[in-house]
């Protein structure tokens, strides 16, 4: 440290009043510290976050079990199993749903690899974060946490397919289909 | 272990070779190889979807065109060729798609036109991941389709029978299925049906796709148009484990391959072995494997408490509990032990170590069959079958000229080698049956039937000659039979011909190698001979064996019921396979029993230690086949605390203070191995006897479908649905003789009164004779040859 | 003109009741299977090599030559089949012969049966012409009454039985193999070659399959002989044969005349075209055939002459259209043939005709999109060549030929339908003026 003696005047008064105006201007700057958790904010549009599975218009579910995206994770945090539609009880057009749908968020990094796995658009990811708890159980989100809500026209599965009889107008266009899921 | 090796082959045939051009490449091949095989030793990959190897040439999905330049002659061929059709020529010069621009684009036109009518199931598609098509379409197809009409459409899936699943939009009409079913298994129930793009895989009306072989097509379909019903949407190929093992249901060795997902196995395909099964294996060895899989699977020790109740209790008790009770019986009255004869090797090694050191006595016998025919049958094995290398092979069967069935249906008992005979009786092998009647399987084969009644094969074998390229294939079942087994081996000494074994189980032939019999020590080794025993003695470190000849399973049993055997140390056997069930009950109530099982059965019911063991997918271990080549296999399932028989019995040997000196399957092995084979004398082949021709008007042959009720084939109830309905076979004139029609339900009565209805069906038998397939929920409790009645069913079954 | 026609199979086609036995031996028939049956059967088999006759089916090739190849050290049965599954669009020759002179086949089989020691021959008809299958049958029937079938031909001890047996209908089964399958009781589907049907054929055993038309010239060259049969026709292609003139032609028909005749001279045999007519084009034998159109007016008719101009005789079927007819209609109306026929084998004509007619429906709609016309341009060549037997070369032909001569209406068909730019009502045989609207 230089003795005092050889300080410059600037240095003496100006300098430390200087580091302060950074604080002055920044009093006057939006402000960007969040309130979470007392004050929620929308993330970005387009923010990875929990799954869902999504459904066709007449309540359907879109998952075939076709287990692309579990081929896709690479930390091997989702397991799929498959089975068969019957004339008694369709969970989604065709011939295969998904009976067995998990997703380990102890292990997803939300990468959205198996999003562009999904070849029928029945994955997709929510803007929702809240991804914590205390149980590890309870982080394994089970199809009934991550099916989408019914909206309005929408019928809990199983039935039939309500909008039209070839499973292939569903994946064709053929059926109209309202705003998608988020 | 106690087996000779395998003579090599004589007199191999010079190969003619050929030496060609592929893509620059010389190579040299047999005469008559396909270009495409050529190719493939070149390691120039063809895509293909039509040809297989095992199949003969059809060249119908035009896939694997190439061009060429020189067709061995100086001229080239104008259009492009089909490679899996065209055989190869001296100096031949073929392009493939790596050095030629035509066959590429051939190849690239000819994917595309496949995938016209293909529609896009990829992701539902339980071939997905393991599919030549997309893998193909990926290699040399192009991204993107220029096809964007209407393509064919169908109703799907179709059943062509309840295990198989047809898919008509995926089909690419290869015609490998229903080549297989022609050529391979002679059962053509699919056929291509219809023309142009509508052609398709058909069935007759009302007859459905019942082979015994009909997963292999499954298997080859090279896209995902037949599926199995049992293995539908269950996994994908990337979430599945696979293992090499080897089939646990018959004494053919067939290589399977498990896949297995978390710990529960889904599905087992054929395994690739050219010496044993090639790629062919029967729908039992597919599909029946969920048999461990059942809720009655035992998976803790059980011990009866005072109130007579099975409870649970530890390992270590359990052993000490089981070893004490054994030792108080040996020492009351004996042991008598049971193997059965669904064991590996290793396990019956186990089973007869223990049976002679420390409960000391010869008293174990593998065999849980409704006939016992005395001595004979024990010395048939020990002379003719113990430690006699594989001479008869799969391979040499096509080498024969005639081969001989006697007590062996071979379709039913042991469909691997069915499918050989077949391919050999294709070739021209001669197949001649002494059996009651022409089945579906030795129609097959083209066998020539020699007619005979049960009970009278020794006289039909004494009938016959046989020459040094011959082969005599002896069923277990001939053993019912008194005096066939001798007439068996008089057959074949001196005329040089050779003489194979066949059994039914998978652990039968390993059994005999093991010593699991009353009179045969391990290796061959004869009971009554003392330089065998002392020799054995000396390998077990134990200063002498007993002395006392031992007692086969209706003796053990008899004794057991009348109490002079205190003891019972029981493996796989089924009540209801034994002779006189009746006195196996009153044995098993009245003896302590220690029944080492995979699931609660009757024996564990009545048992005082109950011991879980291992199914085959749990453990390690080997079969030996019926050629006498060993078949190891290695532990598919890593399941904590299922042990193989071998470490159960190994700790009950060493609570008895007499350690068996192994507790693992390997450890087993390793001893046989260095004990090896007798080197001394031999057993002498049984004398030709008095054949008992019973002179009943009606006699009873029988034997089990491949398909039945079978505990071995639980939870596979679409598998099951394929089975052959029964029936009750009699010449026209028998039936006619009980005021029966074909088609009617018949009663055939037994005389320890047990009833059995099915539809009456003509066949080519012997007047006098009736046959009723055997199954396991309903018994006969008769031996082939016993008088019956045949009379009007009241209702049919 | 009239003296271009050579009447030999024809020349009793007008005779009162032609088809019997009584009729057809009052104009020499079976005069020449006496002379025949005398003769060894490798001179048979000589005396028509010479005579240089080709096959009348399609590919040409020499029929005497193909006797020739069955191996008679074989055990086995020989056997003749011959070919009368006649449904190549436009072909109409051998169901006419038969028709009207069944007895002259019938002649020919037992002479080419002696020539390669076959003691049983097939006829397989095409299943949908029963009044030629009834008729075959009566001539038969009369034959063998007459002796000239059945055990001991005339005397000769020469065996020969004959079976008519009538097909399903199916396209394919004229391809040989194929036939031979339909023949023993399976699916026709070509088979695989080798081996050849000389060697492992009906029944796996030595098979000769001729054409109708070639079995039914044997008899007149035995009588003939080899110096007339030569003096008709060309130097490579030899003898007379049948040509089927049908479409816009005042009198469609027959026409015998010797091979190397040109169409011009057919066309004014037949009376032109009709009424205020011009060639557009033309198949030289059947649609299978590449077309040709008015500036090969002149190409003489025969193997070589066809194959000159980049087409190939085929069955001698002459189509003939007129300016009325859309090329693009036209072409899809026969790869609909063709896409129903596909026996479905192979991928490359299974999958290629359900493209294909896709593809031109839309052209013919004149809703084609730029590149239709490359992209069947392509399909073509990925077929042509590739597939098992000749039937998918065949669907390919029509296609890249119309586009090769009439590119401009596949192009038009992007905009315009076909049924504006040609009424179909215009083709009919009963539209009248052929200028202007339609009436």
């Amino acid at each position: 440290m230089p003795d005092d003696a050889s300080r410059t005047l600037k240095e003496t008064l100006w300098d430390p009043v200087a580091g302060f105006g950074v604080t002055f201007r920044t009093m006057f700057r939006k402000t960007v510290t969040e309130q979470y958790p007392y004050e929620k904010l929308p993330t970005a549009p387009r923010f990875h976050g929990r799954h869902q599975l999504n459904r066709w218009p007449d309540g359907l579910e879109k998952c075939v079990g076709c287990e692309l995206c579990a081929w896709a994770c690479p930390a091997d945090a989702i397991y799929v199993e498959g089975a068969a539609n019957t004339a008694d009880e369709r969970f989604s057009p065709g011939e295969r749903y998904g009976r067995v749908y998990q997703i380990n968020y102890l292990r997803c990094i939300l990468c959205g690899l198996c999003i562009e796995a999904c070849p029928t658009r029945a994955l997709t990811m929510t803007n929702e974060y809240e991804l914590a708890d205390d149980d590890r159980g309870a982080l394994i989100y089970t199809k009934s946490d991550l099916l989408a809500p019914l909206l309005p026209g929408m019928t809990e599965p199983p039935h039939d397919m309500l909008l039209s009889d070839d499973h292939h107008d569903y994946y064709t266009g053929a059926v109209t289909t309202p705003a998608e899921d988020a | 272990m106690t087996l000779t090796p395998e003579r090599s082959s004589t007199g191999a045939e010079p190969v003619e070779l050929v030496t060609l051009t592929i893509d620059d490449v010389e190579v040299s091949v047999p005469k008559g190889t396909l270009v495409i095989r050529a190719a493939e030793l070149v390691g120039i990959e063809i895509p293909r979807f039509c040809d297989h190897p095992l199949l003969e040439p059809v060249g119908a999905c035009r896939q694997c065109l190439v061009e060429v330049p020189d067709a061995g002659n100086g001229r080239g061929l104008p259009k492009p060729q089909a490679s899996c059709t065209i055989e190869v020529a001296p100096g031949m010069v073929v392009r493939t798609q790596l050095t030629s621009a035509v066959a590429d684009k051939a190849q690239r036109g000819t994917m595309e036109l496949l995938l016209v009518n293909h529609p896009l199931d990829c992701p539902v598609c339980d071939k997905g991941g393991e599919c030549p098509l997309q893998n193909q379409a990926m290699s040399h197809g192009q991204g993107e389709t220029r096809f964007t009409e209407t393509k064919r459409t169908y109703p799907k899936p179709l059943p062509v029978s309840a295990q198989v699943l047809l898919d008509r939009e995926r089909c690419v009409l290869c015609a490998r299925c229903t080549r297989f079913s022609e050529e391979i298994a002679g059962d053509p129930f699919i056929a291509l049906v219809e023309r142009g793009a509508w052609q398709q895989v058909g069935t007759a009306p009302d007859v459905p796709f019942h082979s015994y072989f009909s997963g292999n097509t499954i298997q080859i379909c090279p896209v995902g148009a037949l599926t199995s019903a049992d293995y539908r949407f269950r996994a994908r190929p990337f979430d599945l484990v696979s293992t090499p093992t080897v089939s646990e249901h018959d004494a053919c060795g067939a290589a399977v391959r498990v896949d297995h997902r978390r710990g529960t196995v889904m599905r087992r395909l054929a395994g690739d072995d050219p010496e044993v099964n090639e790629e062919w294996i029967s729908d039992k060895d597919r599909f029946a494997f969920r048999w461990s899989q059942q809720a009655d699977r035992l998976r803790t020790p059980l011990v009866r408490d005072e109130s007579g109740e099975l409870v649970p209790m530890s390992w270590p008790g359990a052993l000490a509990v089981a070893a004490r009770g054994l030792a108080a019986a040996r020492d009351a009255a004996g042991v008598g032990v049971l193997p059965g004869g669904r064991l590996t090797a290793e396990d019956a090694y186990a089973y007869a170590k223990l049976a002679r050191t420390a409960l000391g006595a010869h008293d174990v016998d593998f065999r849980t069959r409704a006939a016992l025919a005395g001595g004979e049958e024990e010395q048939f094995l020990a002379s003719r079958v113990a430690a006699t290398g594989p001479s008869v092979t799969y391979a040499s069967l096509e080498r024969a000229r005639t081969v001989v069935l006697a007590g062996l249906e071979p379709e039913d008992e042991a469909a691997t080698l069915f499918l050989r005979l077949r391919k050999a009786s294709r070739r021209g092998l001669r197949v001649v049956a002494v059996a009651s009647h022409t089945t579906r399987g030795l129609a097959k084969l083209g066998a020539e039937l020699v007619r005979t009644r049960p009970g009278d094969e020794a006289a039909a074998l004494a009938a016959l000659e046989l020459g040094p390229d011959d082969v005599l294939l002896v069923g277990e079942r001939l053993a019912d039979a008194p005096g066939a087994l001798a007439a068996a081996a008089a057959l074949i000494a001196g005329s040089g011909a050779r003489l194979a074994w066949v059994p039914r189980r998978a652990g039968d032939r390993g059994a005999v190698e093991a010593g699991c019999l009353p009179g045969l020590l391990p290796g061959a080794r004869p009971v009554s001979d003392p330089a065998a025993r002392a020799d054995l003695a000396a390998a077990w470190g134990v200063p002498s064996l007993p002395t006392a000849p031992g007692r086969d399973t209706a003796a053990m049993l008899a004794a057991a019921a009348d109490g002079s055997l205190a003891g019972l140390l029981v493996g796989g056997v089924d009540l209801d396979d034994l002779p006189d069930p009746a006195v196996a009950r009153a044995a098993l109530e009245r003896a302590f029993v220690v029944s080492l099982e995979v699931r609660s059965s009757a024996v564990t019911e009545l048992a005082d230690v109950v011991l879980p063991v291992a199914p085959p997918v749990e453990k390690s271990g080997t079969f030996v086949t019926w050629e006498g080549r060993l078949r190891p296999f290695p532990r598919v399932l890593d399941v904590a605390g299922s042990l193989p028989d071998v470490r159960v019995l190994a700790g009950i040997a060493e609570e008895l203070g007499t350690p068996l000196g192994f507790r693992t399957p390997e450890g087993a092995m390793a001893e046989m191995t260095e004990l090896g084979p007798w080197d001394g004398e031999r057993a002498a082949p049984p004398t030709v006897g008095t054949s008992r021709a019973s002179d009943a008007p009606l006699v009873l042959d029988t034997w089990r479908q491949l398909i039945d009720s079978g505990r071995l084939q639980d939870g596979a109830e679409t598998y099951r649905a394929t089975a052959r309905p029964p029936a009750v076979r009699a010449s026209l004139a028998t039936l006619a003789a009980a005021g029966l029609t074909a088609g009617a339900p018949a009663t055939v009565v037994t005389a320890a009164g047990e009833r059995v209805t099915y539809p009456a069906e003509a066949a080519d038998l012997p007047d006098g004779v009736v046959w009723v397939p055997a199954t396991a929920d309903v018994h006969l409790h008769a031996v082939r040859g016993e008088a019956v009645e045949l009379v009007r069913g009241e209702v049919a079954r | 003109m009239t003296d271009v026609l050579t009447p030999v199979l024809t020349a009793g086609w007008g005779d009162d009741r032609a088809w019997t036995l009584e009729a057809y031996e009052r104009r020499g028939g079976y005069q020449a299977l006496r002379a025949g049956l005398a003769m060894s059967p490798a001179d048979l088999t000589a005396l028509v090599k010479d005579a240089g006759l080709r096959g009348r089916g399609g590919a040409g090739f020499p029929t005497g030559m193909k006797w020739s190849f069955i191996p008679q050290d074989n055990p086995k049965p020989k056997y003749l089949v011959v070919n009368a599954d006649e449904s190549e669009p436009g072909t109409c020759k051998d169901i006419p012969l038969m028709m009207a002179s069944p007895h002259t086949l019938v002649e020919g089989v037992v002479l080419a049966a002696h020539a390669i020691r076959a003691e049983r021959a097939f006829i397989y008809v095409r299943g949908e012409v029963l009044h030629v299958v009834r008729r075959l049958r009566a001539a038969v029937r009369e034959a063998y009454e007459a002796g000239y079938l059945g055990t001991d031909v005339l005397g000769t001890g020469v065996n020969v039985d004959l079976v008519v047996h009538a097909g399903a209908g199916a396209y394919i089964c004229g391809e040989e193999t194929a036939l031979l399958d339909s023949l023993e009781g399976r699916r026709g589907q070509p088979r695989l070659r080798p081996p050849f049907p000389a060697v492992e054929g009906l029944y796996a055993s030595p098979t000769v399959i001729n054409n109708v038309e070639s079995i039914a010239s044997v008899p007149a060259i035995v009588r003939g002989g080899v110096e007339w049969f030569g003096s008709m026709g060309t130097e490579k292609s030899k003898g007379f044969t049948l040509y089927s003139l049908s479409g816009h032609v005042r009198r469609p028909g027959q026409y015998e005349a010797p091979l190397g005749v040109t169409l011009r001279q057919l066309l004014e045999l037949g009376g032109g075209m009709r009424e205020g007519a011009e060639l557009k084009f033309w198949t030289p034998g059947g649609s299978s055939t590449p077309l040709l159109t008015a500036e090969h007016l002149d190409v003489p008719l025969d193997y070589e002459g066809v194959s000159a101009v980049g087409s190939m005789l085929g069955t001698k079927a002459l189509q003939v259209f007129d300016q009325t007819t859309s090329v693009v209609r036209c072409v899809l109306r026969w790869t609909e043939f063709y896409k129903h026929e596909s026996c479905g084998k192979c991928t490359p004509c299974r999958e290629g005709t359900w493209w294909l007619v896709q593809a031109l429906q839309r052209l013919d709609a004149g809703q084609g999109r730029p590149g239709d016309v490359e992209l069947l341009l392509d399909l073509c060549d990925n077929i042509l060549g590739r597939s098992f037997c000749a039937l998918g070369d065949g669907a390919t032909s029509p296609i890249t030929s119309a586009i090769k001569h009439f590119r401009d209406e596949f192009d038009a068909g992007m905009h315009t339908p076909s049924r504006e730019l040609f009424p179909p009502e215009r083709s009919t045989a009963w539209a009248r003026p052929l200028e202007g609207s339609p009436a």
